[in-house]
């Protein structure tokens, strides 16, 4: 790793903690802007998209993810495009580090037949293993897991060198299947890695009325499975944690858990103003732990990323959004004669051109 | 020794209730050895070569595995132990236990896990111990399974399958018909079969279905009914097709499952006191053939709608909806439920046998209504 700040007494660079790091955990640079890139473009679409809901112009709810974007795109840009990421409605930032189309997500946002689920479902219910390998988000938590056994199982059965991946806060971790899906996993050595996003609040609940151990990651030894906590604010934490579980189970040996705490800076959904968060604890985390600003400052601070570099960036997140945006508001709308296809298989509806009868707003 | 002592399984200190007994001539039979581990459910057929209810379905099974590698078993105990009922019985020895899957008691992600498997393009048939046990793992079916496609358009070609029913004593926990829940749920076939012929055609249907469906096998039937099933590996039963299993012209009785053969039986009551009576047996509750529902009653002008899920919002309530509908025209006299109430299946027989509509049940409903 070159680095633009630390040299020696003879103009050399020197090799800092920090580059060691980036050599272990085998990022170039271009994978750190990448890196980049991904935190920026999903924490500016999470501030824009709240933007335009408090304007009365997105319709239906939102699930803000921002604070956890470490835990978020750490895990996406841990996994190859094979994998499957199954998570919840605050996980949309894996699905985009992924690869879902930020055009084809905006068009879901707004009801419009170019969505991926060409407006049968709304805001962060989304999902296409076809396009990014990623599951539809569906509501009851943590209803993905038990379908990431499923996959997990498919894998092991094919020989095939996947892993399944699935998301979920700590709220849903109190659940039934939570704890079925781990026991399950882990009795067939199944290629599955479970993230908790911890962001310390279900919905008003802290942890303290979830669970009565000192951590979800300890779970996991009642499972029979390694178990590692992580602090969800450092993208690279969570990158060589989620790396280090994917390769265990993609080498057969099996599943394992991951905890990444960070905080969630915004409500439950759009609606909720959180004020049953500590204002200090809030203070802390946006002033102290902004997953984002961790990154963009250890990477200046290292020649990684320049001034420009970053304002590149933020020029091309902005940009993407609005292209994405004024995509989503051309397309059409579905057409309510069709409010009873897609339900089975045999009527052809998934098969044919959502745009193909020509219908406009 | 024999099969009865087999089809009794034990879920933690609860032991579970009577369930048809094998017949003499099977028990002798598995005593013999002839339907051992590794063995066809052919294997089992009667001397003259008929399968019971069960045994034409461990055959559509078998047939399935046999015919597609991505069809797998997964559920409690039907591994070395063969299943609660003994359906999956020889399973493990010639599958193996990647494709005969025992599970932990975990109904939502046995469910779950199937849903997974589907969508990752394999074939999964999930069994329930008890189709009452469904209700654990109601959520993954009704939430996930029933939604994915319409909602994203991803298939999930899997089939739930467990014994559902009573009259065999076994009470509120492991005598229920849950069609009706499935039926209302947008997104899921339900299939309730009472012929072994149709059990076996519409299961392997069900398997190759690209949908979801949920298959409820009267426990009362398993081994009380069998008949000559065909040998064709590639026969189906088309899902969403009712069929007349006895013609008639004065009264319809519109039913499926276990009740059937109860209709059949007041049918033949009937014959004697000269009336016609046609049996229209739905097989698939949901897609609901309505044509056949209204063919039937073309004919007949009555129907008496025979069903054993409670009878307020059960499937005969729908049905009664389709001919107050469609069928207004047909009727020459009001449509007559028939069908237990709205209480907890109860174990004590004179409880259960007042429960459960009865053969004299059927008759009086008939003949009253035919002189309507």
């Amino acid at each position: 790793m070159s680095n633009g700040k630390a040299r020696d007494i003879w103009g050399e660079p020197v090799r800092t903690s920090a580059s060691a790091r980036f050599d272990r955990l085998g990022l170039k640079e271009e994978d750190l802007h990448r890196l980049l890139y991904y935190l920026k473009l999903c924490r500016y679409f999470d501030e824009r998209m709240e933007m335009l809901y408090r304007q009365g112009r997105l319709p239906g709810a939102i699930y803000s993810g921002r604070g956890q974007e470490g835990t978020h795109v750490g895990t996406g840009f841990a996994l190859r495009r094979e994998d499957v990421f199954l998570g919840t409605h605050r996980d949309l930032s894996v699905q985009l580090t992924k690869g879902l189309e930020l055009k084809r997500v905006m068009a879901q946002f707004w009801g419009r037949v170019d969505g991926y689920t060409r407006g049968r479902d709304g805001n962060s219910h989304v999902g296409s293993f076809a396009a990014a390998g990623t599951f539809a988000v569906v509501s009851m938590l943590p209803d993905s897991y038990p379908v990431a056994c499923g996959w997990a199982l498919a894998f092991k059965r094919r020989g095939e060198e996947r892993v399944a991946v699935a998301m979920c806060g700590e709220g849903a971790t109190s659940n039934g299947r939570w704890h079925e899906s781990l026991n399950l996993s882990s009795i067939h050595r199944l290629p599955a890695v479970w993230i908790v996003n911890n962001n310390q609040w279900a919905y008003s609940t802290p942890n303290r009325l979830e669970f009565s151990v000192p951590s979800v990651a300890v779970r996991a030894e009642a499972y029979g499975m390694p178990g590692i906590r992580v602090d969800g604010t450092d993208v690279l934490e969570v990158y060589e944690a989620v790396g280090d579980a994917v390769e265990r189970a993609r080498s057969g040996e099996g599943p394992s858990l991951i905890e990444s705490v960070s905080l969630r800076w915004k409500g439950h959904a759009g609606h909720d103003p959180a004020r049953y968060v500590p204002r200090e604890m809030l203070d802390d985390y946006m002033g102290n732990r902004d997953p984002v600003k961790r990154l963009q400052d250890l990477l200046m601070s290292e020649g990684a990323v320049s001034e420009a570099d970053a304002g590149a960036l933020d020029e091309r997140v902005k940009k993407e959004f609005d292209e994405a945006h004024d995509f989503a508001q051309r397309s059409p709308l579905p057409s309510g004669e069709d409010v009873t296809r897609g339900l089975w298989t045999e009527d052809g509806y998934w098969d044919s051109d959502p745009r193909g009868d020509g219908r406009t707003e | 020794m024999t099969t009865e002592g087999d089809t009794s399984v034990e879920r933690g200190a609860e032991r579970s209730p009577e369930v048809p007994q094998a017949s003499p001539e099977e028990a002798a039979k598995d005593e013999a050895g002839a339907a051992g581990h590794g063995a066809e459910p052919r294997g089992k057929r009667s001397a003259e070569g008929e399968a019971t209810f069960l045994v034409a379905i461990a055959e559509a099974m078998w047939e399935e595995m046999e015919r597609d590698d991505s069809v797998f078993l997964m559920g409690q105990d039907i591994g070395v132990y063969g299943g609660a009922f003994k359906v999956t019985e020889g399973f493990l020895d010639r599958f193996g236990p990647e494709r005969v899957m025992d599970t932990p008691i975990c109904e939502e992600t046995i469910i779950g896990t199937a849903i997974g498997a589907a969508l990752a393009g394999m074939r999964p048939i999930a069994e329930l111990q008890y189709a009452d046990f469904i209700a654990n793992g109601f959520d993954e079916l009704v939430n996930v399974a029933g939604k994915h496609h319409y909602r994203v358009g991803e298939r999930v070609p899997l089939v739930v399958r467990g014994p559902s029913g009573g009259g065999v004593r076994a009470s509120s926990f492991h005598s229920q018909n849950p069609e009706p829940w499935f039926a209302h749920t947008p997104g899921l076939k339900v299939v309730v079969p009472a012929f072994p012929t149709d059990a076996k055609g519409l299961l392997k249907a069900a398997v190759r279905d690209d949908n979801p469906v949920v298959f409820f096998e009267h426990k009362w039937i398993y081994r009380r009914i069998r008949e000559t099933v065909p040998d064709d590996p590639d026969f189906t039963v088309p899902i969403g097709r009712a069929d007349v299993k006895r013609e008639g012209v004065d009264v319809s009785v519109i039913s499926y499952g276990a009740m059937v053969h109860k209709a059949l039986e007041a049918a033949s009551d009937l014959e004697d006191s000269g009336i016609s009576v046609e049996v229209l047996d739905l097989r698939t509750i949901w897609p609901l053939d309505t044509a056949a529902i209204l063919r039937t009653v073309e004919k007949t002008g009555r129907a008496v709608v025979l069903y054993e899920s409670h009878r307020a919002f059960g499937v005969g309530a729908e049905v009664s909806a389709v001919l107050a509908e469609d069928g207004f025209d047909l009727l020459d006299a009001p449509v007559v439920r028939l069908a237990p109430p709205n209480v907890p299946v109860p174990f004590s027989p004179p409880l259960e046998d007042a429960y459960l509509p009865q053969v004299e049940d059927i008759v009086d409903a008939v003949d009253k209504l035919s002189k309507w």
